[in-house]
């Protein structure tokens, strides 16, 4: 069954990548079927926006970016996650998490071509994006945050997509990869993780047009909840993993993992605190969003019951991870972290884009629910984040497994 | 899998990717301060300096030209020479004394050329003003001031601007009024009458001309 | 035993393999034919398949400006049967517009929101206005307290009235926000955009303190009799869904001399236009001689325009 070593090349490790791909039990099989037909649905609701424009969609002229950004910005959080796996690795020289720091890799690859995709269907002229290349158009670099966050952002999937790949590809061929070759590069991811999340997190807090965005504790906001939310998808995807294929994951992976994810929630609880003082202790007009957010303003208050919502859960969570009743059995912790990743999506996402843009810089409230169309696009790219990650994912899993057995001998 | 070479290695990436990070940074947060602060003095500084006299010729490049229905005023604005929209052609019963005068009029159609349908609103609150105020008894071509000097209707804002002097200064100088069609070229501009009905002069009240969605 | 699974696995993902292929093939056929049907005829899309590729307007040498000046005047008749003249005339020079608007002579007409409509070719579907003018109580000053969608007889006893649009900022946050560089100011103070050059990112929007921008959620709808037919590139042209806009001062009139669409339709006079560095204009009367004011002036932006009270 194995090839000689020699004989193997880049091609045929991709055939290889492919066939491992694409087969599996029948129960894997549905599980690629309903992702494709995700897809599908998405590119449909695409299509439709495509010919209607962004009409299709509930944003306006008040709430000028909705579902789409909000859905990018926790993804962003999501991939910067991976640094959390990586860091204790390669800095720290943890040998559990060195084991899962390719699958780590992998969910912020999954996660960045989700970011992408929101972007792209959220542009409202796509195929001008050619615009935005340096030579042939014009990059408004360094003036536009933007413009570092398509930087950075491609930077980050390049690094992240490459140093797996190579390493990959050398476990394949059953050889060591050569160090001088890769670690520079996860050095400078482990920067470029912090790096695009503050970046992101620049976007919004660099305006001062927003009062609800223009505050210096976005950046190390979004990098509490990205450390909390990212690793919790992170350990389940391992849950998958360890239930789903013969790559065992060990009870202390998952206690690590745990440890990370409440303190970074636990920061973040913090500075959530710190923000509700500053916009409630003496109402100005700067704190109209926040109360359109809490609790209503003229009316509107479609996300107060999201908003309470997504704090609680976000505490019950934090607290269930923290006090870890269940110590041995990982899997009760299950709910705990679904819990904690919703609340923290609900309070990234929707719950910050769009507040920030209610009222508008002349005082008009309005409301905001996305309309089927987003929800549709929405459901197409999370099966299309899904689908990456899977097909990152069992090739990665497969090739570690055999290295692994081939060395214990 | 521990390469001793690496770990010295380390010593140089790590900073040299954090100094690198952080000057690129600093660039970043200078050059927003200086633009920022940059243009503020710019503006200001810019508009208080811009003293010397322009060409009135030559800030476009089309050709501005100047409408027939003008006269030129009988004072200047600080940049000289304005024109103002004349007024006589616009009166559907000039000349005045076509009918007041000393000869013989037939009373046929008195009650349509009468000024019956003038209502005079203008004026303080004890009693609007009489229609000799402004209209010279002697000679009904022209207008008079108070203190009996005879003014061409189409020069009304020199009547108008004995009460409303400060409204008067504010036309000469373009902050009353609005001038016709064109802000480049020969200054012209509307006269009283062109918006003011003499009459009744304050603005009706009235429906607007479109609304803003979403209505209440 | 394991061959033959493996057998029965690769057809299977075969025949699926081949049947998404199949689909995703018939999708992108049907968009494309879609796509093709809507354009008409070959001769707009081959203009509108150069017009695609065209460059970043500010890098256009004048030859390049004027052919695709020519393109778009061409579209303009093969589409919509009309002729248009959109010309491509530069700042003056020593030019730099200032805006005064008097609070005390606004009456809520909304005249200049009516001109403005129709003389920027705006949405009519949607109700594009770049004007906003805003009903206020007494001790009021910034029109986020006041009301913009009234619709009764105006002037309200106990009120007044203040208009909003594009300020036009010396330190525009929209042009620094832009990732490509489709919006800047020209050298006469206009913020102008490059429409064809926008992606629709909204980037500007959020960063605009004033609600000045103004994005084409859909494609906009103009009925034929009431398109403006003197144009300029960086003004009233036809503009596409997916596009931002905004208040350009009516670049396609000033450039030539006139008045803005609103400070001519104004009945009352509210508005005062003119050339700041003409120490002669109106506009500089109205700075050195009323008491101005300017809106969010705390933001440092700069603005272009000014509020005054008689």
């Amino acid at each position: 069954m194995k090839k000689n070593t020699a004989s193997k090349g880049i091609f045929s490790f991709i055939k290889d990548c492919l066939l491992w791909n694409l087969s599996g039990p029948i129960s894997y099989q549905i599980y690629l079927c309903i992702l494709v037909c995700l897809m599908m649905a998405g590119i449909y609701g695409y299509v439709v926006q495509f010919k209607l424009g962004l009409s299709a969609t509930n944003m306006s002229n008040i709430v000028s970016w909705g579902f789409y950004i909000s859905n990018f910005t926790f993804l962003v959080g999501v991939a910067a996650a991976a640094v959390m796996l990586i860091l204790p690795s390669y800095i720290f020289k943890d040998k559990d998490l060195y084991k899962v720091a390719i699958i780590g890799e992998g969910v912020a690859v999954g996660a960045l071509v989700m970011c992408m995709t929101f972007v792209f269907v959220d542009l409202g002229r796509p195929l001008q994006f050619w615009h935005l290349t340096p030579v042939i158009g014009q990059l408004n670099f360094p003036s536009s945050l933007l413009s570092w966050d398509i930087i950075v952002l491609n930077g980050y999937l390049a690094l992240n997509a490459l140093v797996p790949a190579y390493i990959l590809y050398c476990h394949y061929k059953g050889k060591e990869p050569v160090g001088k070759f890769y670690k520079p590069f996860i050095v400078l991811s482990i920067g470029w993780a912090v790096a695009i999340h503050m970046v992101t997190a620049f976007l919004y807090q660099g305006l001062p047009a927003r009062p609800f965005w223009n505050n210096p504790l976005m950046g190390p906001r979004f990098l509490a909840s990205a450390f909390a939310a990212g690793p919790a998808i992170i350990s389940l995807v391992l849950h998958v993993v360890n239930s789903t294929t013969d790559f065992k994951i060990e009870n202390k992976i998952f206690n690590k993992l745990r440890i990370i994810i409440v303190s970074a929630a636990v920061i973040n609880l913090l500075m959530l605190f710190s923000e509700i003082f500053k916009e409630f202790y003496f109402p100005t007009h700067h704190s109209q969003s926040a109360t359109y957010l809490f609790f209503g303003l003229q009316g509107h208050d479609s996300l107060v019951p999201w908003i309470w919502t997504a704090i609680s859960i976000n505490f019950i969570g934090t607290m269930i991870l923290a006090f870890n009743p269940f110590r041995e059995r990982q899997i009760i912790l299950f709910p705990a972290l679904i819990l904690l990743i919703v609340g923290i999506w609900i309070e990234k996402g929707i719950g910050l884009i769009v507040p920030g843009l209610i009222p508008s810089p002349m005082g008009e409230v309005t409301s905001y629910a996305p309309s089927n169309v987003e929800l549709l696009i929405t459901l197409g790219i999370l099966g299309l984040g899904m689908f990456v990650v899977t097909m990152l994912l069992k090739p990665a899993l497969i090739i570690e497994k055999e290295y692994e057995d081939s060395h214990k001998h | 899998m521990k390469n001793p070479k690496f770990k010295e290695s380390l010593f140089y990436i790590i900073p040299f990717y954090v100094l690198s990070f952080c000057a690129l940074s600093g660039l970043l947060i200078l050059f927003s301060a200086s633009a920022a602060f940059s243009s503020d003095m710019t503006m200001t500084l810019k508009v208080k300096k811009a003293i010397a006299k322009l060409d009135k010729t030559t800030q476009v490049e089309a050709i501005i030209p100047l409408p027939k229905d003008i006269v030129k005023a009988t004072m200047d604005y600080q940049g000289g020479r304005f024109f103002t929209e004349e007024r006589k052609s616009k009166i559907t019963r000039f000349k005045c004394t076509s009918c007041h005068n000393n000869k013989d009029i037939s009373i046929n159609n008195a009650g349509k050329i009468s000024h019956d349908d003038i209502k005079i609103v203008h004026g303080d609150k004890e009693g609007p003003l009489s229609c000799n105020t402004c209209h010279y008894e002697n000679d009904r071509d022209f207008l008079v001031t108070s203190k009996g000097s005879k003014i061409d209707m189409d020069h009304v804002y020199d009547m108008c601007g004995q009460c409303h002097f400060r409204q008067k200064k504010d036309w000469i100088g373009g902050a009353h009024g609005k001038r016709i069609t064109y802000w480049a070229g020969e200054r012209v501009v509307k006269n009283c009458t062109s918006c003011h009905n003499p009459h009744s002069p304050l603005f009706k009240k009235r429906w607007p001309k479109t609304y803003s969605l979403p209505l209440k | 035993m394991d061959s033959d699974k493996k057998k029965k696995m690769n057809r299977r993902t075969f025949l699926k393999g081949a049947a998404s292929t199949a689909i995703a093939a018939s999708a992108a056929v049907t968009v494309g034919c879609e796509g093709k049907g809507l354009l008409g005829s070959s001769e707009a899309f081959a203009l509108e398949f150069q017009e695609y590729f065209k460059k970043y307007y500010r890098v256009m040498t004048p030859v390049e400006r004027q052919e695709t000046v020519t393109r778009l005047e061409k579209l303009a008749r093969i589409k919509q049967d009309i002729t248009v003249n959109i010309d491509t005339t530069n700042p003056g020079k020593n030019v730099l517009y200032g805006y005064a608007f008097n609070v005390t002579r606004c009456e809520g007409y909304m005249e200049c929101i009516q001109a403005c409509v129709k003389e920027n070719n705006l949405d009519r579907k949607s109700n594009t206005q770049y004007i906003q003018i805003f009903e206020m109580e007494p001790g009021q000053m910034t029109p986020d307290q006041g009301d913009s969608k009234f619709f009764h007889m105006v002037p309200q006893d106990g009120h007044f009235y203040m208009g909003v649009q594009c300020f036009h900022c010396e330190n525009p946050p929209c042009v620094r926000a832009c990732p490509t560089k489709a919006t800047w100011k020209e050298d006469d103070g206009i913020v102008v955009v490059d429409y064809d050059w926008c992606i629709g990112c909204r980037y500007c929007m959020a960063a605009c303190p004033y609600m000045g921008r103004r994005f084409n959620w859909n494609q906009p709808e103009v009925p034929k009799d009431e398109i403006t037919k003197n144009q300029h590139y960086l003004g009233n042209r036809k503009r596409v869904k997916g596009m931002m806009e905004k208040c350009t001062f009516c670049i396609q009139r000033t450039r030539k001399g006139k008045l803005t669409a609103c400070a001519e339709a104004c009945p009352t006079g509210a508005r005062v236009f003119g050339n700041l560095l003409d120490p002669d204009s109106e506009i500089r009367f109205v700075l050195e001689n009323k008491k101005v004011y300017r809106l969010k002036e705390d933001l440092g932006t700069e603005p272009k325009f000014w509020y005054f009270i008689d």
